[in-house]
């Protein structure tokens, strides 16, 4: 479903991926772990083209991730992502939030929108929450609402970037939760993440980046449990 | 004090027509300023390189030199050179004020996108919103709410320097103190009546941005 071939992205002179080659099958989850600075976001980002790759190639569903707009457009709508920042648009409720892309670009006329919104806010947990603005709303309600602002599109594949890292520890349960939701449902993520529990009980694979590399790859048993490569391990050292 | 107050009750009319005059010339200038404004501002943060460098070349030239200059040259100067484009004082006097005004509401505009967190843009596109569709539906509606303070205050300097269109023969409310003056010679009356009036204005407005302001800043 994604298939990212050698991809190399620079920054100046700072190279942060240095050739990432990555598979991921359809209805898999994908964890991506590693120290700060290991470049697993700026790879997420490249998979939705907010960074351009300097080489390599990224396909999704077979079409490649360019630079034209038009096509650029198109694939975004099946590709939802979620911020570490939440990025929820301020001036609108949490409901035109939700409906603001459908009815751009799906031709849904509101009140088919708004139906859907409502369901997808049942589903997060927030459907009383539909008339409010999201500076009314706690960390973990934002970062709900922007799951379910993504999901508006019924996107085929979902990206999460650091989606818990901005939270108080006790907000971070409720996202995850509804991530988990979404994961046995069967859709597609990949995800960057801290949260090594959620890796372990959710992953179907788990990848090491470090240094712009992938280190290591796996279950989540074998990467937790029996690491090959010492940086790897130290790592997961470090957690402890 | 009753004899200033039935010469104002006599001249009051006149300069209420003056003032008609500068407040249609100040609002065409607000709302035409405004348009060609978000244009050029849009412009000058535009990635063509040829549209940013127009944009800076407008701001650079507009904002270097006075107004009373700009007047001068649109309605004395081109004509001197096109006669067709012999235009009348109060065309002349629109003109100049709308791209006068134009030039700093560009760096309003432009200073309030840019503040706009780049989260917002990335969260529009990542969505499938295109630049242009982002910019009008995510952008400008929150770079509009940061506008509106310094976009009062240029509103006013609108309305107080609209007044120099009293030098080419526009009868504005000033011009209009000035020949009343020009009969009865009483200058300290009319002027102070003049300025209560350019008051009333200016406060009227700062009132109506208020409002504004307090009405779409209701997420905040």
């Amino acid at each position: 479903m994604i298939t990212c071939k050698d991809v190399v992205k620079t920054f100046g002179k700072l190279e942060v991926l240095k050739g990432i080659d990555l598979d991921v099958a359809p209805g898999e989850v994908v964890v991506i772990i590693g120290p700060s600075g290991s470049g697993k976001s700026t790879f997420l980002r490249c998979m939705n083209h907010l960074e351009a790759a300097d080489s390599g190639t990224i396909t999704i569903n077979g079409k490649l991730v360019e630079t034209k707009e038009s096509s650029l457009n198109k694939l975004r709508q099946d590709i939802g992502m979620v911020f570490q920042q939440f990025n929820l648009f301020p001036h609108m409720t949490v409901m035109e939030n939700i409906i603001e892309a459908p009815v751009l670009l799906k031709k849904m006329t509101k009140d088919q929108a708004k139906k859907k919104g409502l369901e997808l806010l049942k589903k997060v947990g927030l459907e009383e929450k539909a008339n409010e603005y999201p500076n009314r709303l706690s960390g973990g309600q934002k970062q709900r609402v922007a799951i379910a602002r993504a999901l508006a599109m019924e996107p085929k594949i979902m990206l999460f970037d650091e989606p818990t890292s901005a939270l108080d520890p006790e907000l971070v349960g409720e996202v995850l939760t509804v991530m988990k939701q979404l994961a046995k449902e069967g859709m597609t993520m990949v995800v960057v993440t801290h949260e090594m529990g959620f890796a372990k009980e959710v992953a179907d694979r788990v990848i090491f980046m470090d240094g712009g590399y992938i280190i290591e790859q796996g279950s989540p048993k074998m990467i937790f449990e029996t690491p090959q490569h010492e940086r790897t391990k130290e790592f997961l050292g470090h957690l402890k | 004090m009753s004899e200033f107050l039935s010469f104002a009750t006599t001249y009051l009319p006149y300069l209420l027509q003056g003032a008609l005059v500068t407040i249609e010339i100040a609002v065409i200038g607000i709302i035409f300023g405004s348009i060609l404004g978000l244009l050029v501002g849009l412009g000058r943060i535009s990635k063509n390189p040829l549209l940013s460098q127009i944009s800076r070349f407008y701001i650079w030239v507009i904002r270097g030199t006075p107004l009373l200059l700009q007047l001068f040259v649109i309605h004395f100067a081109i004509p001197s050179v096109f006669s067709a484009l012999t235009l009348p004082p109060f065309v002349s006097a629109c003109i100049a004020l709308s791209i006068n005004a134009a030039a700093y509401i560009a760096e309003i505009a432009r200073g309030a996108i840019q503040s706009i967190d780049k989260g917002q843009m990335e969260a529009a596109r990542s969505l499938g919103l295109s630049s242009s569709q982002a910019m009008r539906r995510v952008i400008i509606p929150q770079a509009f709410r940061r506008m509106l303070p310094p976009l009062g205050n240029e509103f006013i300097a609108l309305i107080k320097e609209s007044s120099l269109v009293s030098t080419i023969a526009l009868y504005d409310l000033l011009r209009t103190g000035q020949q009343i003056i020009s009969s009865t010679y009483r200058y300290m009356e009319v002027f102070l009546l003049v300025g209560l009036i350019y008051l009333l204005l200016t406060t009227i407005m700062s009132f109506i941005v208020g409002k504004i302001e307090r009405k779409v800043g209701a997420y905040e």
